[in-house]
């Protein structure tokens, strides 16, 4: 992609923009953020750079999924969907370097290190915060590269509240989404229900298959294959009293992706199709003794299974029969069965306290257990294993005020204890200070960790691959480690905030495949199936991620602007397995530039009516990877409109309109090979919200107050 | 309230059943009866004679490779008519492939090759029962590939699954056809002078390469390998132009034929190179190993040479991700190498190399004292 053609765009457009007004404005981002340390900060003074995508942006911007939205709305985050996840990447780094957090809990469940998105419905999210960098003091294993929060929205309004959004695109795209809110006295119930539909596309029927005498330009494969999902959620929450609160929950989830079949066996042939099912239960409570301390303990149980489903007679070699007992060198499957590939299951317990001490200190700290179980029956010796880590952490924030400085520190603390790895400390420092209202400079350092998964630990398995490999897992793998710098500025004042932050992360111990002699490997498998090449996790590889995010957006009246741009470098030294060395690349899809933009308008014409329209773009330049071809840079534009009519006290009608990707840029690169983005061109979608709330809408002291742990805005009705 | 507490505890029973919903999956033994019964049915309508041939390759999911299997069937029933004759694949995901999708968007039969063992059971099976069963390896060497199909047969002999009848075991007569260059001398040399007989033309002033598969180091099952190295003595001991390579045999790879060819001297007059998979059916490796455009990636669109190709060989002395084609066929070479000078043919496509193989189930049939118990190690 032409960075520069997207900044000629930029700039062309912000003539348009009302610069010299002399009319006061307000900040326009006067948001609460709880992410970066636990803690509830007005944006501006947090100490740690949070980037936050609003309630209002959201509305405005009408995302289709989570993928779309971050894409969309941010320049740090890269995607390229297809059958196995999301591939998030987030200035440079992969989904599992990526800690992704609804709720402030967790998500649970991947495949190959990718978080299943569609578990967010994203006609229910509040808001979305982004912590850049490693942040383990505070949440523990898996944020290296950074954290996202997804806040869900919340019904603590009297009476009874119901919702219906529909929104319905190109593609038979459908996400649907309904809530019924109940509050009765003290218990209050919110159920949920969403289904994500779409028919999937293909940007191109041609294979790549160089040197093929027949090349393959009628292939069946999609870009992005046929794909539902479902889920119902349902919370409860009993008020006992202005102290106390308990709560209790659960989830179901169920996809499957739909592969098509098409008569080149060697390229578009599938026998089966992907099948989840999720389900999650948790409970728990929220004490708080006075005004500014507040007590939170946590419960939680998640099971993510993922298997295939048979759509055609399947043949599988090595087959273990009666968990091991027996070997089949095959094994039929019929069309309907399922063969589970791996069923993930997590229990967490956690306790959490945020206590305001004297000389200006703030205290969140905390204990936390979790228990991971597996079962994985073609994988995993003995077809379970499990692994636990308990940890504790402290987070002290530390604020001193002196005219017009403000001095903001936070410095934390995280004790590890794995059952595999043993103890570790994991160290953050934060500080920011505060020039006067408008200016603010922040820096970091801190550290992250990835504890081995109990795949990596526990694997076993052998497979027939032109010629014989025995899989390792290893339990004397060490977590991965990262170190993370930043030094950022802002500047926010008469409706502008600028942010520019540098950063440096440094990831250490990464754990990867590497060959190992077979006297290694234990004998009785050597034996077996000699002759073999045995492969093992190892911590040998690192990689180094440097970059610069710029964010700048503007506001005055009706008019909100924004620009991003994400300068990135990578470099790794990743280990061939062929050759048993070690190379140094540039990190798989790293673009050394992305950006977005976007300018809304909103007014309210009278009373019934209010619209806001927007214009917003995403570009990327060139993706690198190893093999299989670079991905191509691309720009994507958006129109989109909401029109709110009659607003009422206790109704709300709302419809969402617009033209996604308007100049129809489609990458057509064959299958095979690297795509830049996935978009299938123009899409038009239309959505209808419909919210009834009746009832008197109540102020909960749980909302707002400054200390209180994630937390809920109310149920907005715009 | 109350309607509220229905509501919860309702909600709870719908958690409660997703999470203990029951799965779909019979039990074990009913998808192996399910399976079978498929290939019993094809065995048991395709019965004419008393004996049977089984011929065991890897497998293809390429149509060229197909159409080698469909006339070797056909030459072998012309060749022994007191015989029913099958071929399966050892593949499981060519099986799974050519089942579900080779032909059947066009309306085509969907090719079902089944594995060895459901072939093997299907022949016990009561209103069947073979007398003679005759399983020939379709493979190039006696390596890897062949210790399965040897597997195959003990499984079978020693009812492994516990599901044949031991009577008819204890009197079914099992013979095995060894692979195409089981013998050092005999075989090494029927196919040098087979190939030969086919490839003198452009041997007579150019180079003719042959491309195995092989097996790499680590697993070179039996020393199976040594096999493409006197396969190539014995055509040089008829003409010194051609040469047998491999893409996973350790010092046989691409580079080490090249240093061979410049020993010899010949890259000095830009002699054509003309390239020959040396495998049973022209498929992933004939395609896209010998004649893709494969080329390293730092190459790709820009100018290169040959040595500069060769800098880029790895320990092994392989330059990867490089095709045949590309590889002899660059610039300062010494030789030509291009489209017009591929010939695309698998060894099962040729009369003359099928005979061998065909000769090799003649032997086992005619009770060459072969006994599958010791039968692997052919040095």
């Amino acid at each position: 992609m032409d960075i520069k053609k997207f900044l000629l765009i930029g700039l062309a457009l912000l003539p348009a923009w009302p610069l010299a007004a002399q009319a006061p404005v307000q900040d326009t981002i006067p948001e609460i953020v709880v992410t970066a340390t636990g803690t509830s900060h007005l944006l501006k003074d947090v100490p740690v750079q949070t980037e936050v995508i609003t309630r209002q942006m959201l509305q405005n911007y009408a995302g289709r999924s989570l993928e779309d939205i971050l894409g969309g709305l941010t320049a740090s985050f890269a995607f390229n969907e297809d059958d196995m996840g999301s591939h998030l990447q987030l200035n440079g780094l992969g989904n599992s370097y990526v800690l992704i957090l609804i709720d402030g809990k967790r998500i649970h469940g991947d495949v190959g290190g990718e978080n299943d998105l569609s578990l967010v419905d994203p006609q229910n999210i509040e808001k979305i915060e982004i912590v850049k960098g490693s942040s383990s003091a505070l949440y523990g294993s898996d944020a290296i590269a950074g954290v996202i929060n997804i806040i869900t929205r919340k019904h603590r309004d009297e009476g009874l509240l119901l919702e219906n959004s529909t929104r319905y695109g190109s593609y038979n795209d459908l996400r649907q989404h309904n809530a019924i809110g109940l509050k009765y006295g003290k218990l209050n119930s919110l159920t949920n229900f969403q289904l994500q539909h779409s028919d999937g596309w293909q940007n191109t029927s041609v294979e790549y298959s160089p040197g093929s005498q027949h090349p393959v330009t009628d292939s069946q494969n999609k870009t992005v294959n046929r794909h539902t999902n479902v889920q119902v959620g349902e919370q409860l929450t009993y008020t006992l009293s202005k102290q106390l609160e308990f709560y209790a929950g659960g989830t179901i989830y169920g996809k499957r992706i739909y592969r098509p079949n098409g008569k080149y066996a060697q390229f578009d042939v599938h026998t089966y199709d992907l099948q989840y099912r999720n389900a999650s239960a948790s409970a728990g409570g929220r004490w708080k003794p006075n005004e500014t301390d507040v007590v939170t303990f946590d419960l939680d149980w998640n099971r993510h299974a993922y298997m295939y489903y048979f759509t055609a007679n399947t043949l599988v070699e090595d087959y273990e029969k009666s968990k091991g007992t027996i070997y089949y060198p095959y094994y039929p499957y019929l069309p309907g069965q399922t063969e589970m590939q791996s069923d993930q299951r997590r229990t967490m317990a956690s306790l959490k306290g945020v206590f305001t001490l004297p000389g200006e200190n703030l205290l969140n700290t905390g204990a936390e257990y979790r228990y991971d179980w597996l079962y994985s029956p073609t994988r995993v010796q003995g077809s379970t294993v499990s692994d636990w880590t308990a940890a504790l952490y402290a987070q002290d924030e530390w604020k001193y005020l002196s005219g017009r400085t403000l001095l903001h520190l936070a410095g934390g603390l995280r004790l590890t204890w794995n059952r595999q790895f043993g103890v570790r400390l994991t160290p953050k420092v934060s500080a920011m200070l505060g020039l006067g209202p408008a200016w603010r400079i922040r820096a970091s350092w801190s550290q992250g960790f990835k504890t081995p998964t109990p795949k990596e630990l526990h694997y076993r398995y052998v497979r027939q691959m032109s010629g014989t490999y025995l899989y390792l897992g290893n339990l004397a793998l060490r977590p991965q480690t990262s170190n993370y710098f930043s030094l950022g500025g802002e500047y926010t004042h008469a409706g502008w905030s600028i942010n520019v932050t540098a950063y440096h992360n440094r990831v250490g111990d990464m754990i990867t495949l590497v060959t190992i002699p077979n006297y290694q490997a234990p004998a009785e498998y050597i034996i077996q199936y000699d002759p073999v090449r045995t492969r093992q996790y190892q911590n040998i590889e690192d990689a180094r991620t440097t970059g610069v995010d710029l964010s700048i957006r503007y506001g005055f009246r009706d008019w909100a602007f924004g620009l991003g741009y994400s300068w990135l470098d990578t470099n790794a030294n990743q280990y061939d397995s062929d050759h048993d060395r070690m190379h140094q690349v540039i990190i798989d899809g790293t673009a050394h530039h992305k950006g977005n933009f976007f300018t809304s308008w909103n007014h309210r014409f009278s009373p019934n009516y209010r619209l806001s329209a927007g214009l917003y773009g995403r570009m990327s330049s060139k993706r690198y990877y190893q093999i299989d071809g670079d991905g191509k840079g691309y720009q994507i534009w958006r129109v989109a409109t909401t029109h709110d009519l009659g607003h009422s006290k206790r109704t709300v009608w709302r419809v969402e309109a617009g033209v996604d990707n308007i100049f129809n840029y489609v990458d057509r690169t064959p299958h095979g090979l690297h795509l830049g983005t996935t978009t299938p061109g123009t899409t038009f979608y239309l959505g209808l919200t419909i919210r009834f709330n009746q009832g008197r809408k109540v102020s909960s002291q749980f909302n707002e107050t400054i200390n209180n742990n994630f937390n809920s805005k109310q149920y907005e009705e715009n | 309230m109350k309607k509220i507490k229905i509501f919860a505890v309702a909600l709870l029973a719908v958690l409660v059943a997703g999470l203990t919903a029951c799965n779909p999956n019979k039990n074990e033994e009913y998808n192996y009866t399910a399976y079978q019964k498929a290939v019993n049915e094809t065995v048991k309508t395709n019965k004419k004679n008393s004996k049977v041939i089984l011929l065991v390759a890897f497998g293809s999911t390429w149509q060229q490779a197909f159409d080698a299997f469909d006339t070797t069937v056909d030459a072998y029933k012309k060749a022994f008519p007191q015989y029913d004759v099958f071929l399966s694949f050892s593949s499981a995901i060519c099986i799974n492939r050519a089942a579900a999708g080779e032909n059947a968007a066009d309306g085509a039969q969907i090719r079902n090759y089944y594995a060895p063992p459901f072939w093997l059971t299907a022949f016990a099976q009561k209103g069947v029962m073979y007398n003679e069963i005759v399983v020939q390896s379709l493979q190039v060497i006696p390596g890897e590939e062949y210790t399965r199909v040897i597997n195959y047969i003990k499984d079978f002999a020693n009812n492994a699954n516990g599901d044949i009848d031991d009577d008819y075991l204890s009197r079914v007569i099992l013979k095995l056809g060894v692979p195409l260059l089981q013998d050092e001398n005999k075989d090494v040399t029927a196919v040098a002078k087979a190939l030969d007989n086919l490839y003198k033309t452009q041997a007579a002033n150019d180079i003719v390469a042959f491309m195995g598969h092989g097996n790499p180091d680590s697993y070179d099952t039996y020393k199976a390998n040594i096999r493409y190295t006197q396969l190539e003595e014995a055509l040089q001991a008829i003409n010194p132009h051609y040469f047998v390579g491999t893409v996973d045999m350790m010092e046989n790879f691409k580079p080490h034929v090249y240093e061979r060819m410049a020993e010899a001297g010949l890259n000095k007059s830009n002699k054509k190179v003309y390239l020959h998979p040396l495998m049973s059916i022209d498929g992933d490796h004939g395609h896209n190993d010998m004649a893709g455009d494969d080329l390293p990636e730092e190459f790709q669109g820009k100018s290169y040479t040959f040595a500069d190709l060769m800098a880029t060989a790895n320990e092994e002395g392989e330059v990867e991700d490089c095709s045949w084609k590309m590889f002899f066929g660059a610039n300062g070479s010494g030789f030509t190498c291009d489209n017009s000078t591929m010939i695309e043919k698998g060894l099962l496509e040729l009369p003359s190399i099928r005979q061998v193989w065909m000769n090799h189930t003649q032997n086992a049939i005619n009770g060459e004292p072969l006994d599958y118990y010791h039968s692997k190690n052919p040095e």
